[in-house]
């Protein structure tokens, strides 16, 4: 129920019928609490087990009340201790393990949750929302059922924009055709796409433990680095598909959290365009004050340019971390804080030594854009290995290998993913040069049916009839 | 939207779901091709006290989707041998096999089969004369093989060689038989044409619900088929679909089922029918567990997911043979060193295919020359590289 299972959508979908019985904010507002509740009730039956849940989001509320009130000396301790109540139910490993509730407790979706609270203080603290936030609008938005399990990241204002709007938006057969759509399609990748790609995966990493020739070795692992990234994505961006398609029948819009990671020419593009909701909060809430507090204090300009090189190693730092409680976290941490700030510093020496003209004739070139989308995919993947492998596995990994093996491993996904994901760039948009009066043939209401019915079909055969089972939200867990 | 795309899309989307299904099983079909007859039509089923057999001088054919066009010819005595159950050869060491579906050698030509490969694997090793008699049977379940005794001992073996497979104790023939649908009324007259009608619905949907009943009829086309060979070829989903997915799985669990405990001691009662049969006629009798291919698979992965080990039959069978006075030769540790040993299985139906069957005679052949069978006791020590067999 808590994943992008066949249940998972048509409780989402009986939730927006009846939430349609009737357009008042008041009625739409009840069917999502007594949903989201009855959500929260279907994934743990013991009440119990939501105290400190309870008691994480109470404390948040307390500490926007008091913001509220005029207590701004309080906004600093207020995000230190919703950071600090964070970590304690997260169970951080670097903590004591004596300070942990041994009693099991319900934390599915406490990030998300998390996330939204921190908004909430410090867009409080700094007097930035005008209205007053009252219990019901608080519940509402940090445990409404849409966005609790993995995202995405929504603020405040946009989600009470449509869902407490006098006159909700509009939701005619084309919209609600549409969402549909989305709906099969996440369907599919989740359950179809990443199901296939976490098999390849799998028999990958135990190939590599297993008696085989060097070739078919250097295969595994090739196959072992390529496929998880895209599974990855099939698994998150499907659910979020799902997620944004049942909100928006619900009349609410949610953030797009992917736009097609894998077309990005630079890692700094790539996080722009994956997980994308992640990455704004993190940039609204450490990159953006972390450079401005640095530029207050380090006047120079020749060195501001660098200060954004570490204002990016900071904030990837963190966003790598954010996603597990353990060591191999660190390193997924520095990885990407290290592939954001170098890409930050190579832009800004070449735009040194090429000038600003000379650097954006150089970016623009296809060559050189091919073979950074290459790179930045094959830096990713290789990076994913400290997300999804504990210690041991990492060892056996890159065990099964020479440092020199892996280099051409390495180079071998660079080089076929420039080439493939090109080839990608290329098909897509020859297809979508295809057009009526109306627009591209691929994305007409025809194209989109026939599509959606086959996928459709597809996933059904897969989950239902041939009881497939697949893997779960790799994200829920973060 | 224009009024007609109300009716039109509705329309393509159904004809796209109808369109991909027929042309899918159509491919499923062409690329899966099978045969409506089976080995059954060559057998008679299992009847007390004489046990399953074949019919004598029979030969039927039979084509599995996933696998060969197979020839089943049966001798005078109902065994799939090319050669009659005679007197051994001057200075040969007789091995009688016996064992259900893989022993007989299902959906493999008779050349291929384990019986076949045996006696050359073991010829090689020992430099003995070496020739193996296969008495197995379809559905030749552990009480028929101990209902067979006599025939196993007339064909005058040194040693038998007893296969035993996880199903063989998942299924008893009670049990078989027991899930038949009783025999369809004979057709004569409208009365009896209703009841016939009356009796196909009732036994095709019978304690069904809707949604089982979609299933058992997807699950019969080409395109299921289809969909789970190609799905089952990678070792990672093939074991995770059998472990959600399957019935038969109480073997690799670490705390079995009651039943499956009671299941386990019809066996032992089983084993030691044959295994005391076998000391009075002081022929020694040599047991091996052959994995079923969700078993190998875990076996070469060297990983299984909590609350399931491949192991655990191993252990229950040996202490079981073992007790009776009967000799275990491991072939198991064997699966660990190949590399995708499920391979070597027809994907969904789950026999060994060709190349199954000679890995198997190159680990059994290993087994009984390590010391197993003092006879059969190799020369020297033999380092042979399994992976490179295939």
């Amino acid at each position: 129920m808590d994943t992008a299972s066949f249940q998972f959508v048509l409780y989402g979908l009986a939730a927006a019928l009846v939430s349609n019985f009737s357009r008042s904010r008041i009625w739409r507002s009840i069917v999502l609490l007594l949903a989201s509740v009855a959500f929260l009730g279907l994934l743990d039956h013991n009440p119990l087990a939501f105290l400190p849940l309870a008691g994480f989001l109470l404390l948040g509320f307390a500490c926007i009340q008091l913001l509220e009130r005029g207590w701004s000396r309080s906004m600093v301790w207020s995000i230190v201790a919703v950071i600090l109540a964070y970590v304690w139910l997260k169970k951080y490993t670097f903590l004591p393990q004596g300070i942990f509730l041994h009693s099991p407790y319900f934390g599915l979706g406490l990030s998300y949750i998390f996330f939204r609270v921190l908004h909430l203080v410090i867009e409080t603290g700094d007097g930035d929302r005008k209205q007053r936030i009252g219990f019901g609008s608080y519940l509402l938005y940090t445990f409404n059922f849409t966005t609790l399990v993995s995202g995405p990241i929504q603020r405040y204002e946009e989600f009470a924009q449509d869902q407490f709007a006098q006159e909700p938006i509009a939701l005619g057969p084309r919209v609600v055709g549409l969402q549909l759509e989305r709906i099969v399609r996440g369907f599919f990748k989740v359950n179809v796409l990443a199901m296939l790609l976490n098999a390849i995966q799998e028999d990958a990493l135990a190939q590599l433990s297993q008696p085989l020739p060097f070739p078919m070795k250097l295969f595994s692992a090739f196959r072992l680095c390529v496929a998880y990234p895209f599974f990855l994505y099939a698994n998150f961006s499907g659910y979020i598909d799902i997620v944004i398609a049942l909100a928006r029948l619900m009349r609410v819009r949610l953030p797009e959290n992917f736009d097609r990671p894998f077309s990005a020419s630079s890692f700094l593009d790539f996080w722009s365009r994956w997980h994308i909701t992640l990455s704004t909060w993190f940039k609204t809430y450490v990159y953006n004050p972390m450079l401005l507090a640095l530029m207050r204090r380090i006047s120079s300009v020749a060195l501001e340019p660098f200060l954004g090189v570490l204002c990016f190693f900071v904030t990837f730092f963190l966003v790598g971390i954010w996603h597990g409680r353990t060591s191999e976290f660190v390193v997924y941490g520095l990885l990407q804080g290290g592939g954001i700030s170098l890409n930050k510093l190579w832009q800004v020496l070449l735009t040194r030594s090429l000038g600003r003209k000379g650097y954006r004739a150089l970016a623009a070139n296809p060559f050189y854009v091919a073979l950074g989308r290459g790179l930045t995919f094959s830096w990713f993947a290789f990076s994913l290995f400290w997300l999804w492998a504990n210690w041991k596995q990492i060892h056996t990994v890159f065990a099964s290998l020479g440092a020199a093996q892996w280099l051409c491993v390495w180079l071998a996904v660079w080089l076929s993913a420039t080439v493939v994901l090109a080839a990608w760039e290329w098909l897509r948009a020859a297809l979508l040069s295809i057009k009526t009066a109306e627009g591209p043939v691929l994305t007409s209401r025809y194209a989109r049916v026939v599509y959606a019915s086959a996928l459709g079909f597809i996933a059904v055969v897969m989950t239902v009839l041939l009881n497939q089972p697949a893997p779960d939200i790799v994200y829920k867990a973060f | 939207m224009p009024p007609r795309d109300w009716l039109l899309l509705p329309v393509l989307s159904l004809l796209t779901i109808c369109g991909l299904a027929v042309s899918v099983e159509a491919i499923a079909r062409r690329a899966f091709p099978a045969t409506p007859a089976t080995l059954a039509s060559c057998e008679v089923r299992l009847d007390r006290p004489e046990g399953a057999r074949a019919i004598p001088n029979s030969v039927c054919w039979e084509k599995l989707p996933e696998g060969p066009l197979t020839r089943y010819a049966f001798n005078r005595f109902g065994d799939r041998e090319d050669v009659e159950r005679g007197p051994k050869a001057p200075g040969a060491y007789r091995i009688v096999m016996t064992g259900t579906s893989l022993a007989i050698g299902r959906y493999v030509p008779r050349e291929s089969t384990l019986a076949a490969l045996l006696p050359a694997e073991l010829e090689r090793r020992t430099g003995r004369k070496i020739d193996v008699y296969n008495e197995s049977m379809m559905q030749g379940f552990p009480v028929s093989t101990g209902m067979r005794f006599d025939e196993i001992l007339a064909a005058q073996p040194d040693l038998i060689l007893w296969i035993v497979v996880p199903l063989d104790l998942d299924y008893t023939p009670e049990e078989l038989y027991r899930q038949e649908p009783p025999p369809l009324p004979a057709s004569a007259g409208t009365a009896r044409s209703m009841e016939r009608a009356w009796y196909l619905l009732k036994t095709a949907y019978a304690g069904d619900t809707i949604a089982e009943m979609v299933r058992d009829h997807f699950n019969r086309t080409r395109t299921a088929l289809m969909l789970r060979h190609v799905l089952y070829e990678s070792q990672s989903r093939y074991v995770e679909s059998f472990l959600k997915g399957s019935q038969d799985t109480e073997f690799l669990r670490t705390s079995p089922s009651a039943e499956w405990q009671k299941k386990l001691e019809e066996f032992d009662s089983d084993a030691n029918e044959v295994a005391s049969r076998a000391k009075a006629a002081g022929v020694p009798l040599v047991a091996v567990l052959v994995p079923n291919r969700a078993q190998a698979a875990m076996i070469s992965m060297g990983q299984w997911p909590q609350g399931y080990d491949p192991y655990k039959l191993r252990e229950a069978i040996r202490s079981t043979i073992m007790r009776h006075g009967g000799i275990y030769i491991d072939i198991l540790p064997g699966f660990r060193g190949i590399a995708n040993p499920e391979r070597d299985y027809y994907p969904v139906d789950g026999h060994p295919d060709a190349h199954g069957h000679a890995l198997l005679a190159a680990l059994i052949a290993k087994g009984l020359t390590d010391g197993a069978a003092p006879a059969l006791k190799a020369p020297g020590e033999e380092n042979i590289a399994l992976g490179q067999r295939r």
